[in-house]
């Protein structure tokens, strides 16, 4: 045991770029243990990844590393291509954050897999075909024979990332290194591609390398944590040193900046909402179909993305909406806004009809609704300046404004979402993620808008940033009394900010209650298997907790026998039937669902 | 996959049917017809011929004639030429036009997907500087120019090639037409192969093939090169047509027999039935490599099949 696998000395790497010689990695020290699972934590930018792409010959081609990298006695940064070549992918491997583009996507899973046996161990034929079926079984890929078929589009994300696992897994490699490898999935689907990982970590002795800015990810998964800040390990420890008794300032600003997503909470931090605030916005049965496949041969499928959903919001009360992608929720804020169109059922502003409003009506109105979006950078407009397209909304609503007035509003708006007005020529590109971010909340907020809708608006950002903005939006309702939609698939981000909090399941709502009764006594069985699914910040708690879990993943949208996947006893009898939403206790609903212990 | 053939296939009707539609009309509103010219036609020999040709029924009527013809294959006389109909001078000509344009075709190819693999691979060094400046150089000088120099160079200095004609048909008399059609298309296709290659390069999935120990021989000729083949591939339909565009300039500049040279001359002397005979074979020979260029897609890319 305790023989290092992999221990990295002296290690720096530098770019070099447009602006000269940047050093992206400084002089730094880690070592991997067998049968151990290392965390490396920290910031985009921060150098984590190209500490081990690096390690692996992958940098870019303006990259350069100098130093020690020793992996069974050899340095791997001064071995040649074809010596390289025998290591990775045999007792090297490695997983990527994103599984959807990480597998050739012109090659069978069972060809691309058969390929690394081919390499690495001369296997053909029906020899790799068990291998290829043991490993797709192994890692909990359901009737792996017809996967080895298949091609990578034809998987959803978490099937895919198994793949690359089983991939990673065939020659059985002495170490792994996974970066970011559930950072694209779904809470759910993260955290069985966690399990397996601890799973091959226990059973074959396999040391890994986890790569992740999600500290509660590292309390489930870590023995030891190397905390890294600009190139350099900041603070190194064990697991529970770095949670109980962090020494730097940033790893305690890390932790801090986790949303607390206590099962226990007590106190809502969350603005108060006077007793006597106005419902502002109504959505009665809200339906959106599309139609798929408008092929000659075949009959057009219909997806039903929102499967008729009722909700309604008061004055200064923030709505969060959960659910899993395909769950329907964007499509849901945007049918709101009228960005899409509604198959049926109404939404109200203000007691009107928005769908009876004509053009120009509904763009006076869109004057009080305004909408967040996730990708900060692709939401600006490339080619103008934020300061422009903070300003651009008041073209539109304010045309009598002079430029003066104009420029005015700009600057106080950005005062207020914490840019510097110094900001106000620059392009998007030029501004980081957070400070894109805060640009899209100025051109939300310059109407002053009485509900803006955040869908994922903190999703892409770090962790500290996603704290500022939550803070920032917090203290605007604050002061201007806004109601937000806040839509995520982070049940801890929803949890800190959110008054009321919807699950939405496959297009439908299947609990709908006051934050802390939601978090803290959820009913239906899929909000508890989501809210279990969560890693906890706390290494104690987090590997204590006993995990629910009804069936796989996510089940498709257009299989309307997903829909009563917590209902099966209608399955027989009324194969059709939605299940209702219920008042179960006052300002608690839950959707119809059979006891959970026949469900297990 | 057979399904997308067969869906792809029925879509091309309308684009047929429009494309017939509307040159045959557009042909009727040019002005000058086919027996206009200088020496005045008696008005008796002109209305026997208007009689002989359907030209003096109503438009609408002589454009449902001719389109149930076609229907039935037969792509009707030549105004011009009495001797042989439509079909009959298409098929004269075919075969040396099918010649050039074919040969040139897998030329551009072969040869454009190299340089740009070569260009993707040895990316902002010498060999793709100096691919870059010779494709650029075939790109920016029309065929015009480069068919009298090459024929100057090689035909008249050199005196290795012959300077036009057919000839015996051997490769000899090929060379310089082949060369000067397929130019632009090997600068073209090549950079398309290059631009493409260095993003395919970039992508995820060539990072997850290097990070399993392959050689990058294997990386690029089994991950990356179907891809990037993709763009190039969507470029070789518009490109077909470009090069029986192009041929028509080659045929004459080269003194070809192909129909190139039918359809310029059926043109000047408004010969509706033959203008409208190579228009309808060329088009169908588009609509075909487009079709095939649709299907070699959906070869490439598995994703494209179930859309």
């Amino acid at each position: 045991m305790n023989q290092p696998v992999l221990s990295i000395n002296n290690l720096s790497i530098e770019f070099e770029t447009p602006d000269g010689l940047i050093r992206a990695v400084n002089n730094i020290a880690c070592h991997v243990n067998s049968g151990e699972c290392l965390g490396i934590v920290g910031e985009s930018g921060s150098g984590k990844s190209q500490t081990f792409l690096a390690t692996m010959g992958l940098l870019a081609n303006n990259g350069h590393a100098r130093g020690e990298v020793l992996f069974g006695g050899k340095n791997l940064l001064q071995l040649s291509t074809r010596e390289l070549n025998k290591i990775l992918g045999d007792r090297l491997s490695i997983i990527f954050q994103d599984p959807l583009t990480s597998l050739t996507p012109h090659m069978r899973i069972g060809e691309q897999m058969a390929e690394v046996l081919h390499v690495h161990r001369q296997l053909k034929g029906h020899q790799s075909q068990q291998l290829c079926l043991q490993w797709l079984d192994r890692v909990h890929i359901p009737e792996a024979r017809q996967r080895l078929k298949q091609y990578p589009h034809e998987l959803s994300g978490g099937m895919r990332q198994r793949v690359m696992i089983a991939m990673c897994m065939l020659c059985q490699p002495e170490l792994l290194i996974a970066d970011e490898p559930t950072t694209a999935l779904d809470v759910t689907v993260q955290a069985e591609i966690l399990d397996l990982m601890t799973e091959l970590q226990q059973d074959l002795g396999t040391a890994i390398v986890l790569i992740t800015h999600d500290m509660g990810v590292v309390a489930r998964m870590c023995d030891r944590v190397h905390v890294m800040r600009s190139g350099e390990y900041i603070e190194t420890g064990s697991t529970e040193d770095i949670f109980y008794r962090p020494k730097e300032a940033y790893t305690r600003m890390l932790l801090d900046a986790v949303p607390k997503f206590n099962l226990d909470k007590v106190d809502n931090p969350n603005v108060e909402i006077s007793q006597d605030s106005n419902t502002i916005l109504v959505a009665e049965d809200v339906q959106i179909h599309f139609k798929l496949n408008t092929n000659w041969f075949s009959r057009p499928m219909t997806l039903r993305a929102v499967d008729g959903i009722s909700f309604s919001l008061n004055a200064g009360e923030t709505l969060g909406i959960v659910g899993e992608s395909g769950s329907g929720k964007s499509t849901l804020a945007r049918a709101i806004l009228r960005l899409l169109p509604k198959t049926a059922g109404t939404v109200s502003w203000l007691g009107t009809d928005l769908n009876k409003l004509d053009k120009q009506s509904m763009r006076t109105m869109r004057k009080d609704l305004q909408i967040v979006f996730q990708d900060p950078l692709a939401s600006l407009d490339p080619a103008r300046t934020v300061g422009f397209s903070i300003m651009e909304p008041l073209l539109v609503h304010e045309p009598s404004l002079t430029l003066s007035g104009r420029q005015d509003r700009v600057k106080a708006i950005m005062l207020k979402v914490g840019l510097d007005a110094s900001l106000i020529n620059r392009y998007p590109h030029e501004l980081s993620g957070g400070q894109n971010q805060r640009v899209g909340i100025a051109r939300a907020m310059i109407l002053n808008p009485q509900l803006i809708i955040c869908d994922e608006a903190v999703s892409a950002l770090d962790v500290s940033i996603q704290a500022q903005i939550l803070q920032l939006l917090k203290q605007l309702q604050r002061e201007r009394g806004l109601s937000y939609i806040f839509i995520s698939h982070d049940l801890s981000v929803v949890s800190e900010i959110s008054h009321r909090v919807m699950v939405m399941y496959l297009g439908s709502v299947v609990e709908l209650a006051s934050s802390e009764k939601l978090f803290s006594n959820p009913q239906h069985p899929y909000t508890k298997q989501l809210i279990s699914a969560v890693p906890i910040a706390d290494p104690k708690i987090e590997r204590s907790r006993q995990r629910i879990k009804f069936g796989t993943e996510l089940a498709s949208p257009l299989d309307l026998n997903a829909r009563l996947r917590f209902l099966p006893s209608k399955r027989s009898t009324e194969p059709n039937y939605r299940p209702k939403l219920q008042e179960r206790f006052k300002g608690h609903f839950v959707a119809e669902h059979d006891a959970i212990a026949d469900l297990l | 996959m057979l399904r997308y053939a067969l869906n792809r296939l029925l879509s091309t009707i309308p684009v047929l049917w429009i494309a017939v539609t509307a040159c045959f009309f557009i042909l009727r509103l040019a002005p000058g017809g086919p027996f206009d010219g200088e020496r005045q036609l008696p008005q008796r020999i002109k209305d026997n011929l208007a009689a002989h040709y359907n030209l003096d029924k109503p438009i609408v009527e002589q454009y449902f004639i001719y389109v149930g013809n076609v229907l039935k294959g037969d792509l009707g006389p030549s105004f011009i030429n009495q001797d042989f109909n439509v079909a009959e001078q298409l098929a004269i000509g075919l075969p040396y036009t099918i010649i050039l344009g074919s040969v040139a075709f897998i030329l551009a190819i072969a040869i454009g997907i190299l340089a740009g693999v070569m260009g993707a691979l040895y990316r902002n060094r010498h060999p793709d500087y100096v691919l870059g400046l010779i494709i650029l150089t075939g790109l920016v000088i029309p065929n015009f120019l480069v068919a009298p120099i090459l024929q100057l160079v090689f035909g008249l200095k050199l005196e290795w090639l012959p300077v036009g004609g057919w000839g015996d048909g051997s490769i000899s008399f090929l060379v310089l037409p082949v060369v000067v059609l397929a130019l632009p298309h090997i600068a073209r296709i090549s950079r398309l192969m290059r631009g493409a290659l260095i993003e395919v390069l970039n992508s995820n999935y060539i990072r997850t093939a290097r990070s399993k120990g392959y050689s990058s021989s294997r990386v690029i000729i089994k991950h990356a090169l179907k891809p990037a083949l993709m763009p190039v591939v969507s470029y070789l339909g518009p490109a077909a047509g470009f090069l029986l565009t192009g041929s028509l300039v080659v045929e004459t500049i080269f003194g070809l027999p192909g129909i190139g040279r039918y359809f310029i001359n059926a043109a000047l002397n408004r010969d509706y039935g033959m203008v409208l005979g190579t228009v309808i074979f060329y088009m169908v020979l588009i609509v075909t490599l487009n079709l095939i260029v649709d299907i070699v897609y959906a070869w490439l890319d598995p994703r494209v099949r179930t859309q």
